[in-house]
């Protein structure tokens, strides 16, 4: 008996610390507005997650220190509320029903597609802006009204990776990238561009990256098959595993890396960026010579000590973006005209906060730029405009 | 003819890893009989502490594998003085419950002190020999050859010594090893500090040749589970052939069928054994 009292003693406890809790936050702080957050913040992920949440903080405490978003003459602070989704769609949404009821958010940010597409269930019923860190094209082509897709589409690097590399290397193409969602739509992209180009597919085998505990045995048989180049990617570090083995296994074509992963931390586990020649990524931010990536860095290296990722520069542009839009709109709470006015807001969104020089958005909501892409030529990485090259 | 041999070679080098993460399990199954699924994260803590001392003191790769040897077994010592011991006398739901607390407490623990970055253990020694067509690093070469020589000392230690022989007796026979005046506490201290151990070199050899993360121990854990039910729970014959078993299944299954059933070929495998022995492979007990 006494054991159910006791848990009946901490269960009111709870409740009473829960109550008082509520009441500190709802009348004292009314200048405030929260944004939400779900992503991966434990788990295979959980680096990934924190590293777009860090961007998001850095520029809610930038705004904060500034004053706040001003609006009709009144100073909102930027609570940032984030939750953990692990990854999980089912969790994604679940999390986005709370953001929205308990916090009242405006808009939820998430750097993955399955949550993006959970939050866009309902998101234009419950009335919230998706802020939305993934570069699937579904995303903003199915014509969800309150989504802001931040990245630009990832079908924008096929066409140069197929070309870079079958010119350097040769037509023959072995599929090694992950096995997850967004794996997934990268193949279902990237296979036609490759034929196009007038490629051939010679093996066919992906591999868990965040499950498998070798990937001796894969990546072994895809070398069987004599492959001129690897299509490879799911997170950096375990994709910096399958280029170190694939070279200790005696490959010595090139690599076409998913957008997912970051050339320069594929390098630090594959064994430098010799292991990597005649790679093509994604632009590191650290190769970008816009302003706004000098002074992110710059900003980044102060209480940071390690190099910042894209996903960190991009989250940090995009708060500002949505500060700056609830400012042209002239309110905290109105959905939808937050996300009419963000075209107007890029516009004032100061350089320095604008690492990859974002300047226009299509109706449909996607962030668009002229992307970037990094070959490894020498051990270094080459910058190439995609508008620079002479694609079909 | 190469191909096949160097699947038995990736096998082998999974085998042994497996095998000496099924082998800390099994014996930790003796005393509280329900697995401990505290063991993923003292592999976990292992690769740590190596990374600590390796990467961040500076110190030799040999010096950092004692380093995480000594203390997950410190570490795994005192789970079992504050945690499973205080339980002995409970259900057996609670030994679980703890053990899946004390998961969850070393990752975020983990997690809070290093972050979620992956980060890697430099290899001592990355030489890589060829012969007959085959590639094998040398720190594969070096997985293989420690773990069959900690398998074999473990054996010679549990066979030949009266300190390992009042393990087996614990396991086989709780009431009979108090009778014959077998300290239960000191046999359970011992038990934890050599299952710690185990896992941490494990986790130190294979690090190298992987990434250190705090979910790093899930995966491992997972698959020693099935070693342990394959070969028979609380048996060491069992743990190791287990262990090849599904290193050999995973390599060969993800070369000369599919990668996407390797683990599918390992869980088939599972069943048609358990359903031929329902109790796996080896199943009498500790031996």
């Amino acid at each position: 008996m006494s054991g159910i009292q006791r848990i009946k003693r901490w269960a009111g406890l709870g409740i009473a610390t829960g109550a008082l809790v509520a009441a500190g936050m709802s009348p004292a702080m009314a200048a405030e507005v929260n944004i939400g957050f779900t992503g991966p913040l434990s788990g295979g992920a959980a680096l990934y997650g924190q590293n777009a949440l860090e961007g998001l903080k850095m520029a809610a405490a930038e705004i904060n220190a500034g004053g706040g978003i001003k609006v009709d003459g009144k100073a909102y602070d930027i609570n940032l509320v984030s939750l953990d989704d692990q990854y999980a769609p089912s969790r994604a949404a679940v999390n986005g029903k709370r953001l929205v009821q308990q916090y009242n958010a405006p808009a939820v940010f998430t750097p993955h597609s399955g949550g993006t597409f959970a939050l866009q269930a309902f998101n234009e019923r419950d009335r919230f802006l998706v802020m939305s860190y993934t570069s699937i094209p579904e995303v903003t082509s199915k014509g969800n009204k309150l989504t802001v897709k931040i990245p630009p589409n990832f079908t924008d690097y096929v066409a140069p990776f197929a070309k870079l590399t079958m010119e350097r290397f040769g037509p023959k193409l072995a599929i090694a990238n992950a096995t997850h969602d967004y794996a997934k739509y990268w193949t279902k992209a990237f296979v036609p561009a490759w034929k196009k180009a007038g490629g051939e597919i010679v093996a066919d085998n992906p591999m868990d990256y965040n499950k498998s505990a070798d990937f001796y045995t894969g990546v072994s048989k895809v070398l069987a098959a004599d492959p001129d180049v690897l299509f490879i990617g799911g997170a950096s570090e375990p994709t910096g595993l399958v280029v170190r083995q694939a070279r200790e296994l005696g490959f010595e074509g090139g690599f076409v890396i998913m957008d997912q992963a970051k050339v320069s931390e594929v390098a630090r586990v594959a064994g430098g960026m010799a292991a990597l020649e005649g790679a093509v990524g994604v632009a590191p931010l650290s190769h970008l010579d816009t302003p706004g990536a000098k002074s992110f860095i710059k900003l980044y290296a102060k209480d940071h000590d390690n190099v910042p990722t894209a996903e960190t520069a991009y989250n940090y542009f995009a708060m500002f973006l949505l500060a700056r839009a609830m400012e042209s709109a002239g309110t905290v709470t109105d959905v939808a005209d937050i996300r009419a006015a963000i075209p107007q807001a890029l516009k004032q969104v100061d350089t320095t906060h604008n690492p990859f020089a974002v300047t226009s958005m299509t109706d449909d909501g996607n962030l668009a730029i002229d992307v970037r892409i990094a070959e490894v030529t020498d051990g270094k990485v080459d910058i190439l405009q995609r508008s620079d090259m002479d694609l079909d | 003819m190469e191909a096949l041999l160097q699947q038995l070679l990736n096998g082998l080098t999974l085998g042994s890893i497996y095998g000496l993460v099924a082998l800390g399990l099994t014996l930790v199954y003796g005393i509280l009989h329900v697995p401990n699924f505290a063991h993923g994260a003292l592999y976990m803590v292992g690769a740590y502490v190596a990374y600590y001392v390796a990467g961040e003191l500076g110190a030799s790769y040999w010096l950092a594998m004692i380093a995480a040897a000594v203390i997950v077994a410190g570490l795994a010592v005192a789970c079992e003085r504050l945690v499973f011991h205080p339980l002995r006398n409970a259900p057996p739901i609670h030994d679980k419950i703890a053990a899946i607390g004390l998961l969850l407490f070393f990752e975020a623990v983990v997690q809070m002190y290093w972050g979620a970055d992956f980060r890697r253990l430099e290899a001592p020694s990355n030489t890589i020999f060829h012969f007959a067509g085959l590639t094998l690093p040398a720190q594969r070469m070096l997985i293989i050859v420690a773990a069959f020589s900690l398998m074999g000392g473990l054996h010679l230690y549990l066979k030949k010594t009266l300190a390992g022989s009042t393990i087996i007796a614990m396991a086989q026979n709780r009431e009979g090893a108090f009778l014959v005046g077998i300290n239960a506490n000191r046999v359970a201290m011992m038990t934890f500090a050599i299952s710690g151990a185990l896992a941490a070199v494990a986790s130190t050899l294979f690090a190298p040749i992987n990434l250190v993360y705090p979910a790093m121990g899930h995966l491992v854990l997972l698959k020693a589970f099935v070693i342990i039910i394959l070969g028979g729970m609380g048996s060491i014959p069992g743990a190791i052939v287990g262990g090849l078993i599904i290193g050999f299944a995973e390599a060969l299954g993800g070369f000369y069928i599919s990668g996407d059933y390797k683990d599918v070929i390992a869980f088939a495998l599972l069943v048609a054994i358990l359903s031929i022995k329902p109790t796996g492979l080896f199943s009498q007990g500790v031996r």
